[in-house]
């Protein structure tokens, strides 16, 4: 892919909401502190950031998104103090991924369909249901117009998005777009993820949501823009499990061939990528094989685990392993080593996300120059 | 289930021995509203009336919109990209359109695309209680209309590239030109009063297929037959084609609602229209609309020009996208086969 500008940030995460307090987290190597195997966003006031008015219809996922994508829209220049600048919603676009929607607004209609009856489920939490609802709303929160896209790609799909987004700006179908994910907790998916759970390992489920804002390099170049790091090449892949009845399948050969593509389309060589960020998160068998294509891909190059403080956050997760990328690739972050050290500043960076069916997907990443 | 067997019948459809799939260059992209809604309204019952030791442990792994593509890829042995986007009732063409994409950015050479949905309680209850849900029929652009009707199913498509479709001397049956998108960032239900999004939408894609509006031989409608949406959609043809009455229709009377896989069924049967020159019918219309003053092929099917189709689609969220298909060598280029 052509190197794409990433002008801004904006995040919510088990570190707290906003880029400056991700990026402290990640120079602080915080470690998370569990509750029941999950880490929240803590303390997440979403009035503080959207006022206190046309809230109540929302479910946390969609604020979760909305704040992450005004405070990126802001961070990257494209809005000052609520307005556009130099640009307008026309030539704005979303893509976002997120693995399971709003569990909490379809088990809140569940509840009233089975206790008493489907007939009288609220009509105003039913558009939550659908799974682009989150992206709907930032949509309207924020004025984006020229497009707006839901990707599904269990704990790939923050990545998916960034693959997704290139394809809409080389067809010249937006000037920026956002990309990234959000997943947040619910009751239905902790008690999923707790009753899956298998003794000895030590996955923390988490939520939150990451956005970036992605520009061609000439458009951010244009308009002056910051360029916090670039993404320059996305490769992805499927393998699935010999054993027909097999579901859950933690592929290494997927692994190892999504890197293998996202560095054919960098242009890049093994001995190029300083830093891997990885989806290791303490899900044992799924960490081996991602570990061991990692190894098979690129020797043993340096290799983080940002999800051990931020938790395993499914739809986001690929979108905050980018974030993490950036904060190696700027600021020099050192935390959440699981193989080998940091010898120079990384110039290049790869982040691998291994889904949970036999797919994986990677991102090539390098600090901007210029 | 329906998802795997509308892809077997669409691989065997295009003529394809499995192994022309095999492989990382074929890729699987879906659209879906609510994925596999009912494994997670069983469990959700389960866990409700009876905590959540009673949901199988077995079964959790089973629900999510992730898992239609990928269960696709493994029929088939793709390897390339998998990929849902649920982009509710307008998920169809934005899988068919992101398809040709991959393939015009070179990530894949086939692309195994399409939507799948299905009909359960809380969908139903839900359209109901939006008051969006017709009592008996589904009348799209009827002065009476009353809203719509619900349907489920899937609809899948082979898309190539040309040289791919060329070199194992395929049957082409359609080209995809360009598709539109645009959000209305308006309402999270309702299609905007004045439809810019959607007008903007319908342009773009003429646009890009390298077209102008009086190329185009017959739309097929959204048509949900719900006040708004046949009101807004009427504004839209009526901005894109001007004075000209091009011939509408929406098979959503005929096949209900299928929410995610709509726009993808409803393609199929654009391409029915371009490989027979057959118009289809909105049935149930009785009482032309004022606020819908448009050429509908009312009732029985019609024969007409069919070169080049495009199929509207919106959705909830503010969602826009149109999708174009032409007869082989119409368009200009670069296409991509179906």
């Amino acid at each position: 892919m052509k190197p794409r500008a990433i002008t801004g940030v904006g995040v919510a995460s088990a570190f707290g909401v906003g880029w400056t307090v991700f990026l402290e987290g990640m120079r602080a190597a915080k470690v998370a502190s569990p509750v029941d195997g999950k880490v929240d966003v803590p303390g997440f006031d979403p009035t503080k950031y959207l006022g206190d008015k046309g809230l109540r219809s929302l479910d946390r996922l969609t604020k979760l998104l909305v704040v992450a994508s005004r405070l990126a829209l802001h961070e990257a220049g494209l809005k000052r103090d609520g307005a556009w600048t130099g640009i307008t919603g026309e030539d704005v676009g979303i893509v976002v991924s997120n693995a399971y929607g709003s569990l909490e607004a379809i088990a809140e209609l569940h509840r009233v369909a089975t206790l008493e009856d489907a007939r009288y489920i609220n009509p105003s939490r039913f558009p939550l249901t659908v799974a682009n609802s989150a992206a709907g709303y930032a949509s309207i929160w924020e004025d984006i117009r020229a497009l707006n896209v839901s990707v599904c790609d269990g704990n790939c799909g923050g990545l998916d998005a960034l693959a997704c987004a290139d394809a809409m700006l080389e067809q010249r179908r937006a000037r920026a777009i956002l990309v990234g994910g959000v997943e947040s907790m619910s009751e239905p998916l902790h008690a999923a993820f707790q009753r899956l759970a298998v003794a000895g390992e030590s996955a923390t489920l988490g939520e939150g949501a990451g956005i970036v804002a992605l520009e061609t390099m000439d458009g951010a170049i244009a308009r002056s823009a910051q360029v916090l790091a670039e993404a320059v090449g996305y490769g992805t892949y499927f393998s699935p499990p010999d054993n027909d009845a097999a579901l859950l399948h933690p592929s290494t050969e997927a692994m190892e061939q999504a890197i293998a593509g996202a560095l054919a389309d960098a242009e890049a060589s093994p001995g190029d990528v300083d830093v891997v960020v990885s989806g290791v998160s303490g899900l044992r068998a799924f960490d081996e094989a991602e570990l061991v294509a990692i190894g098979r891909a690129l020797g043993q190059p340096w290799v983080i685990a940002p999800k051990l403080a931020l938790g395993e956050t499914l739809g986001a997760g690929g979108a905050l392993g980018m974030l993490a990328a950036i904060a190696v690739l700027r600021d020099g972050a050192h935390g959440y080593s699981v193989r080998g050290t940091v010898r120079t500043q990384p110039r290049t960076a790869l982040v691998t996300c291994l889904g949970y069916y036999g797919n994986a997907s990677a991102l090539v990443m390098r600090a901007h120059s210029g | 289930m329906m998802a795997l067997a509308a892809a077997r019948m669409a691989v065997a459809d295009a003529g394809m021995k499995t192994d022309t799939l095999a492989g990382p260059r074929t890729a699987v992209v879906m659209g879906t509203t609510m994925g596999e809604a009912q494994l997670l309204a069983d469990m959700q019952h389960e866990w409700i009336l009876h905590g959540p030791t009673a949901v199988r442990r077995a079964q959790i792994p089973r629900y999510g919109s992730t898992l239609l593509p990928i269960h696709v890829a493994r029929a088939l042995g793709a390897r390339g990209m998998v990929l849902t986007l649920p982009a509710a009732c307008a998920a169809g063409n934005y899988a068919i359109g992101f398809a040709a994409d991959l393939i015009r950015a070179g990530r894949a050479d086939v692309v195994v695309t399409g939507a799948a949905e299905l009909i359960q309680e809380l969908q139903f209850s839900g359209f109901v209680r939006l008051a969006a849900m017709a009592p008996e029929k589904c009348q799209p652009f009827d002065l009476n209309r009353q809203g719509l009707l619900l349907g489920e199913g899937a609809g899948l498509l082979v898309l190539e590239n040309e040289a791919h479709a060329v070199r194992r001397g395929a049957h082409v049956q359609a080209e995809v030109g360009g598709y539109g998108l645009s959000c209305d960032a308006y309402h999270i239900t309702r299609p905007h009063p004045e439809a810019a999004g959607s007008i903007a939408a319908m342009r773009s894609a003429i646009e890009r297929s390298g077209l102008s509006p009086e190329d185009v031989d017959f739309v097929n409608a959204h048509g949900t037959g719900t006040r708004h949406n046949d009101a807004a959609e009427a504004k839209v043809v009526h901005d894109v084609f001007g004075e000209r009455r091009v011939p509408i229709s929406s098979m959503k009377s005929m096949l209900g609602h299928c929410m995610g896989a709509a726009s993808a069924l409803e393609a199929i049967g654009c391409i029915f229209t371009l490989e027979t020159g057959i118009y289809p019918p909105t049935i149930g219309f009785e009482t032309p609309d004022p606020e819908c003053d448009l050429n509908v092929v009312a009732n029985e099917p019609q024969r007409g020009d069919a070169d080049v189709v495009i199929n509207n689609s919106l959705a909830f969220g503010g969602y826009n996208a149109v999708a174009v298909f032409a007869k082989p060598g119409v368009l200009p280029e670069p296409r991509e086969v179906v």
